[in-house]
């Protein structure tokens, strides 16, 4: 328990360095540097150190000597056929198995590279010149190919942790479509085209069904995986452009007008998710004894009362605050589940629940396992053993089984004077039979 | 000849040539027996709660009347030639011990 505590203090340490961090944005040309300068602008100002380099740099590298150089990739070089340096799909899946974040922002010349790079996080990046089409929600200043597509803050996911308030202007998006397999448990489609929409090359007839329609076309799709590590997809560089952020908008076709669009404020808390300022929650203590003591004993015995509280903690700006909601669950589990509760808050972050051990002993865990959209993945196990009652600790002296007490005393004295009896009368009878 | 004749018949016989020792020994395999039923009534009534309780108090008296008997069948004169070398005497100790361990294995499953 103790040595639990003392990884967890490891860990705030560690923890509270969290926002901002070291960041590589590897880049096509160095003019995306000047097209995107808000987004990165915002970065900066809220503490990140971007080093920008190109796509196909010779000197490119994620680690140094095992070490992690960034905590944080941002690609926005949707042409590069090949990373420069050392760099290849590998490595970037390595990265983010080692827990870094990756934002990839695309158009519709996505290269190969990012293709491999995209269907390794579970996700397929429409085929190369093809861009989402949408008839009937395109921007007024649209070129004539319907492709600047004006996407309703009604299709962004819901979760305040990832895209902040859904009551924003339409967001303007060019760029190819991402289709992600839904069985996947682990992706997040923050933004879905409308109904309207299709993926398809804007310039040939269409001959064959476009692989991704309607509600299905992924605009912005993230993976946060086992490790928490998040990485995003956006099938737009454009969507993270000053020209997209500063732009009015209006649907082509009778739409309101707004003179800003949604842009800004999505892609900034975009931003701010996946680099993992919102959205981060840990478990700081977890405590656990019978009803009336403090300490955990050694053992519990069944049928005991038991208190087991958790503080769950919020990462907020550099500091952990706590974290307070109404649907933290804990299961008592023995291969299965014994006891499945909803806990109560009781402040200030801790979780508390009561309840009494079942009457079947062996090794148990409290286990939380609590996953929320948007929310990095909580989960904590204690292992407890529960032994039954020792010999001294069954009831005595029973009312109901007094009568197997007199039967068996009763067999006692019966095996006493029937030896009596049979000692005795065999010497009287022994001259008698003869 | 009714069923009732076979009884009466059965135990004229049974007065006369039984010895009394085995009389004895059949009297306490009787209470052994009675006892032992009065339990597994009273169990079925009241229910298993004590389930440790009644099984020490059941198999006692269920182990007294199995050791009773094995007492009659060494005692008996009839079986002599079955069991020659063990004299009755010999049968009441082994009796006696079985006895002896039985009622500590019952005190301390009682509860």
């Amino acid at each position: 328990m103790r040595f639990i505590n003392k990884c967890l203090c490891f860990v705030a340490i560690f923890g509270a360095a969290n926002a901002g961090g070291p960041t590589l944005v590897l880049l096509d040309n160095l003019a995306i540097k000047e097209t995107h300068s808000i987004f990165f602008k915002t970065l900066q100002d809220s503490g990140y150190t971007l080093t920008f380099k190109l796509a196909d740099d010779a000197n490119l590298q994620l680690s140094k000597y095992g070490e992690y150089l960034y905590q944080h990739l941002i690609i926005f070089a949707p042409t590069v056929e090949e990373f420069g340096g050392v760099v290849c799909v590998e490595t970037i899946t390595d990265f983010i198995d080692g827990g870094g974040n990756v934002l990839v922002a695309g158009s519709p010349q996505f290269g190969d590279i990012l293709h491999e790079l995209a269907s390794e996080c579970g996700f397929e990046i429409d085929e190369e010149d093809s861009a989402v089409i949408d008839h009937l929600n395109y921007d007024v200043s649209d070129n004539g190919y319907h492709t600047k597509i004006v996407a309703d803050s009604v299709n962004l996911i819901d979760a305040p942790a990832i895209v902040g308030n859904k009551n924003v202007s339409p967001l303007l998006y060019q760029g190819t479509g991402l289709i992600a397999d839904t069985e996947n448990p682990l992706i997040l489609r923050l933004l879905t085209a409308s109904s309207s929409a299709y993926s398809y090359n804007p310039q040939t007839p269409i001959k064959d069904y476009p692989h991704a329609v309607g509600k299905s076309t992924l605009l912005i799709a993230a993976l946060q995986a086992r490790n928490n590590a998040r990485a995003v997809f956006s099938g737009s560089l454009y969507f993270f452009s000053d020209e997209a952020f500063t732009s009015p908008i209006q649907k082509a076709q009778g739409g309101q007008k707004y003179e800003k669009s949604g842009n800004e404020a999505v892609a900034t808390m975009i931003a701010r998710w996946v680099f993992k300022e919102n959205g981060v929650i840990r478990v700081s203590a977890v405590h656990h004894h019978r009803v009336g003591e403090s300490e955990p004993p050694a053992a519990y015995t069944i049928m005991d009362d038991v208190v087991y509280s958790i503080d769950v903690q919020k990462l907020a700006g550099d500091k952990w605050v706590p974290y307070e909601t109404n649907d933290l669950q804990l299961e008592f589990v023995r291969i299965d589940p014994f006891i499945r509760m909803t806990m109560k808050p009781v402040g200030n972050g801790r979780y508390e629940a009561r309840f009494k051990i079942p009457d079947v002993y062996g090794v148990y865990q409290f286990k939380v396992d609590y996953t929320r959209i948007g929310l990095t993945h909580l989960y904590s196990t204690t292992q407890v053993s529960v032994r039954p009652l020792q010999h001294t600790q069954y009831e005595r002296f029973i009312p109901s089984a007094f009568p197997y007490y007199v039967s068996a005393f009763s067999m006692m004295g019966g095996v006493f004077l029937f030896s009596l009896v049979f000692l005795h009368y065999k010497e009287d009878t022994k001259p008698k039979s003869e | 000849m009714t069923a009732l004749t076979i009884v009466a018949k059965f135990w004229q016989e049974y007065a006369k040539n039984t010895p009394k020792k085995l009389k004895i020994i059949d009297a306490y395999l009787l209470y052994v027996f009675l006892t032992g039923v009065i339990e597994f009534v009273y169990c079925c009534l009241v229910g298993t709660f004590p389930f440790n309780s009644f099984l020490s108090g059941f198999i006692s008296s269920v182990s007294c009347f199995v050791l009773g008997v094995c007492l009659r069948l060494q005692v008996n004169p009839q079986n002599k030639n079955q069991f020659h070398g063990i004299s009755p005497e010999r049968g009441f100790a082994d009796f006696i011990f079985a006895h002896v361990i039985l009622h500590i294995v019952v005190m301390n499953f009682i509860g």
